[in-house]
């Protein structure tokens, strides 16, 4: 079960939290990735359950994984905190703002594309996520160049170039990561083994 | 047709849609396109474009939004419910199993390898996606290219990344702020 997690208050108290943080950020967040930037700064900054290296490690998880990444993130986290049940109360968390506003939105339709004010607030939060995003990348990008070496600057220079020129599914780059990170832990020992 | 029949083919169409939706919301929208409009038919293709719309200016992630429009369209509330769970049950399934091998085996060489570089890919993603959306705000595609706009668009983002990075505020209150500073700025009319 999760070591580091500071256990204040009882199984049911870190559900209602994790319930609680999870309704909030997907309240008010758009994307997925404004979604985990939220996430990070409330379990790692806030409540410290996670340090920054454990939580990029589950973001990496919750990116190979297919589907919403508000969702496998929630997963994932919520498990870390509190297991199956964590997962759930989290998930649960997140799904329910925007069930809720699509159900209202999708009844009173007509009247909210027509108010110009809701697209125009919309898209100056866009700029806030741009800055939010900036700030993720930078804290990811110290975790995975910690130790010297050129290897993680050549595979993301790959997989940004995948991603902004080929239309192919991330799901094959995701494969693709996985086996060129397995070749290098085997060229890693054969290197220990030599030494 | 039954209305359970209905309830379980937006079921199925949203299970395969979370099965195979790798990479963001962006990379969701043709595969609920493919689904919805081309395969099932539950939408037209100008009730799809309504619904990208409302996916723009609604919080929440994208499949979850479309999930709940389609499925409140197709069958009414527990349309909705069906397809909302159809499209993450696949996604809940697969995190919690990669976490546990994970934890598993986080240890060794061979797992230590695989999570770097499938975070450098993270990063990867996350910049690309950064810069559709940094793009996007600087040149929004109705408009044409106004050099006022993007110099606002440019210094609102640098300044909430300094308050966010800088000054260490939470990025909820930053965002809600640009969203807030963006309509007075256009009821003052500039």
């Amino acid at each position: 079960m999760p070591n580091k997690v500071q256990r204040r208050g009882g199984l049911f108290g870190r559900l209602i939290a994790l319930f609680l943080a999870t309704l909030t950020i997907s309240a008010t967040a758009n994307s997925g990735y404004a979604i985990i930037a939220v996430m990070r700064d409330d379990f790692v900054n806030k409540r410290k359950w996670f340090t920054e290296d454990e939580m990029s490690d589950y973001i990496a998880i919750a990116q190979s994984c297919p589907g919403p990444m508000a969702v496998t993130s929630s997963m994932v986290v919520g498990f870390q905190s509190a297991g199956i049940l964590g997962s759930l109360a989290a998930v649960w968390g997140v799904i329910t703002p925007p069930f809720a506003i699509m159900v209202l939105v999708s009844i009173f339709y007509q009247t909210i594309v027509s108010n110009p004010y809701v697209t125009i607030f919309m898209r100056g939060m866009q700029m806030g996520v741009v800055a939010m995003l900036l700030d993720v990348c930078i804290g990811l990008f110290l975790n995975v160049t910690k130790k010297p070496g050129i290897y993680p600057l050549v595979v993301m220079a790959i997989a940004f170039l995948y991603v902004r020129l080929t239309n192919c599914s991330i799901m094959w780059l995701a494969i693709g990561c996985g086996v060129a990170g397995a070749i290098r832990a085997l060229l890693v020992k054969r290197e220990v083994e030599a030494a | 047709m039954t209305d359970s029949m209905i309830l379980l083919r937006v079921f199925i169409a949203f299970l395969r849609i979370g099965a195979i939706a790798f990479g963001g919301a962006y990379a969701a929208i043709p595969l609920v396109e493919q689904e919805v409009v081309t395969n099932e038919g539950f939408m037209t293709y100008a009730e799809f474009a309504d619904l990208l719309a409302l996916d723009e200016i609604t919080p929440g992630p994208i499949l979850i939004n479309s999930a709940t429009f389609v499925g409140m369209k197709v069958a009414g509330m527990p349309g909705a419910i069906a397809a909302t769970l159809g499209c993450i049950l696949i996604p809940c399934i697969v995190s919690v199993s990669l976490l546990f091998l994970f934890r598993k085996y986080k240890n060794t060489v061979l797992v230590q390898s695989i999570v770097l570089t499938l975070k450098c890919m993270a990063l990867a993603l996350i910049v690309s996606t950064m810069i559709k959306l940094g793009m996007n705000a600087v040149m929004p595609s109705e408009a044409q290219a106004d050099i006022l706009h993007g110099t606002y668009a440019v210094a609102v983002m640098a300044f909430a990344f300094y308050l966010i990075h800088g000054k260490k505020l939470s990025p909820l209150p930053v965002m809600l702020g640009c969203g807030a500073l963006n309509v007075i700025v256009s009821m003052l009319g500039m």
